[in-house]
């Protein structure tokens, strides 16, 4: 290439990192504002659960709860036989159930999307959004 | 991805933030148009300029006998390791051959290829078996019965990328030991098959996990000049990709796999699976299906909407502009695959020391713990995630801008690439999404 094409391409070499580098400031600089409203809440939060299992199908069904670091929320499981919840958080852990109405407490310490499944159904049963 | 039998899930990544998607949703769509209009207007990736060889010393201590032998024999030995704990060890969740395959092997290949070059090559266990086994035999380990079929190309390695997504994703049992070592071991035979017929071509074109690599291995700095060994710009590298038949077929495997798991991880498909009254594992399957056509059918549309030369064949184009989809990949990989990688790479490591769910502890890293930092910062993650999306569509979009110079006459250089622009444009914003709606 010759030399003013040279000279050209490097201009618009220039100018391509320099678009780049101004967007990315553009994100960190969203970014970095956006920690303070990092309290709103989309869905509802969650203190107590009422969980229904009767034969196949539970209630609820999936949804999503927001719950904050550290805060305990009480599980009450109404279930027509005796069985054992799953906890995906870090580290798992497992709730066993009687057959008729029992309580359990559950928080966590870590941020991330909890699920709450019954392995027995093969289903999700909530999540929780800790955070 | 969910593990459920043996609970190697663990809790998943909150969403990114609302502002995090939109600013690197602006952020792509800022540089993808400033790069159409300001980059250069002639080819600069491997034009002729004299490449950077690294130095003697060094390149022939890496191109050594020794170094290559250790490599290998490193990795080998590590199979052995693994294939003992799926063969004796126990179907429990702590056995380590789980996360030895979901999260060390198909995560970690991404950054050590991205790091050395075509990694798993170096190490492949059924490359080594297949020298062995040529070796025994007399013959040469490169050269089979047959010359490997060219329209092939990388044909077999979309298939077998398919293979793992569909085990890893739809797949119920794939987290108990029996379908897995199951799979492993038609994976091993068919590559022994494949290597005795067609050599080590075969195994080039059809190891899912060894083209995943090299082709990951192209954005690294290491390359070949002839036999030399050379340091190049990643970009330069990336657009040494040998064009074969395939390659689309292998970057839609890869991008469409991975935005399903990102997508079947969603509230929302978890609400909705659960209340339809079908089998939920062939709807995941025609999802998976699903998102891989429409990777597919949207980037070889897009690669042709073009005015081309005379002797162009346009339904050449998307496979020439397919190796742009590889930093694509990358980028989502580590969006959607960092903490994951990070923390369930650091239990692998610990269980490893417990092949046989015995207490054991061989390795002595069996008494560690999982260092949450990853965990315990979301905002350095999410920022993370939007960076690793953002670079890869760059890259891409970098790479795909120097093709269509080369390839476009002159009129329609700019024209042609709006198209491609638009729909990589919507990947990324379509992965923010979805790293958003989590």
């Amino acid at each position: 290439m010759s030399g003013v094409e040279a000279v050209h391409s490097r201009h618009r070499f220039v100018a391509a990192v320099t678009a780049a580098l101004i967007s990315l400031t553009a994100v960190s600089a969203c970014a970095s504002k956006s920690d303070d409203e990092s309290s709103s809440k989309s869905t509802e939060n969650a203190e107590a659960i009422t969980i229904t299992i009767k034969g196949d199908t539970v209630d609820p069904n999936g949804k999503r709860y927001d719950l904050d670091l550290n805060q305990s929320v009480t599980l009450t499981i109404d279930a027509d036989e005796a069985g054992e919840l799953h906890v995906h958080s870090k580290p798992e852990q497992e709730i066993e159930y009687d057959a008729g109405t029992s309580t359990h407490e559950l928080s966590f310490d870590k941020p991330g999307i909890v699920a709450v499944e019954s392995h027995a159904l093969e289903k999700t049963i909530l999540e929780f959004k800790v955070d | 991805m969910q593990f459920l039998a043996h609970g190697v899930g663990g809790a998943k990544d909150l969403p990114i933030p609302a502002e995090y998607a939109i600013a690197g949703a602006c952020a792509a769509l800022a540089v993808s148009f400033t790069v159409l209009a300001l980059a250069w207007r002639t080819p600069r990736f491997n034009t002729g300029e004299p490449v950077t060889p690294v130095p003697v010393r060094l390149a022939s201590a890496l191109d050594s006998v020794w170094f290559r032998g250790a490599v290998r024999i490193w990795g080998f030995a590590f199979f052995l390791y693994v294939a003992a704990a799926a063969v004796f060890g126990k179907d429990l969740d702590t056995n380590p051959i789980f996360g030895v395959f979901y999260v060390l092997l198909w995560v970690g290949l991404v950054p050590m290829s991205l790091a050395f070059g075509p990694f798993y090559k170096a190490i492949s266990p059924v490359r080594s078996i297949n020298w062995a086994l040529a070796k025994l035999a007399g013959t040469d380990p490169e050269r089979g019965l047959r010359d490997y079929p060219s329209r092939l190309g990388y044909w077999p390695a979309a298939v077998g990328l398919f293979a793992f997504a569909w085990f890893e994703l739809v797949y119920p049992f794939n987290a108990e030991l029996g379908p897995l070592r199951l799979w492993c071991s038609i994976y091993v035979a068919v590559m022994l098959v494949g290597g005795a017929v067609f050599g080590n071509a075969f195994i080039e074109h059809a190891d899912p996990f060894e083209v995943f690599s090299t082709l990951v291995g192209h954005l690294s700095v290491w390359g070949r000049d002839g036999d030399r060994l050379v340091l190049r710009n990643p970009l330069a590298n990336l657009d040494l990709v040998a064009v074969k038949p395939g390659l689309l077929a292998v970057g839609s495997v890869l991008l469409g796999s991975t935005a399903f798991d990102s997508f079947k991880g969603s509230n929302w498909w978890t609400r909705h699976i659960q209340s339809i009254d079908q089998n939920i594992t062939l709807i995941n399957l025609a999802a998976l299906l699903g998102f891989m056509a429409a990777v597919f059918v949207l980037f070889a549309v897009a690669t042709m909407l073009t005015g081309i030369h005379d002797g162009t064949r346009r339904s050449q184009l998307p496979e020439l502009f397919a190796h742009s989809l590889i930093p694509i990949v990358v980028g989502y990989f580590v969006a959607h695959y960092l903490s994951y990688l990070v923390e369930w790479g650091q239990l692998t490591v610990i269980r490893l020391s417990d092949p046989f769910s015995t207490g054991a502890n061989y390795l002595g890293t069996g008494d560690r713990a999982v260092n949450f930092w990853l965990t315990y910062h979301p905002t350095f993650l999410a920022l993370t995630k939007v960076g690793g999306v953002i670079v890869g569509h760059v890259v891409a979009v970098v790479a795909a801008h120097d093709r269509a110079i080369k390839l476009l006459p002159k009129k329609h250089q700019l024209t042609g690439q709006l198209s491609m622009l638009v729909v990589m444009v919507g990947f990324t914003v379509g992965g923010l999404a979805l790293l958003f709606g989590g």
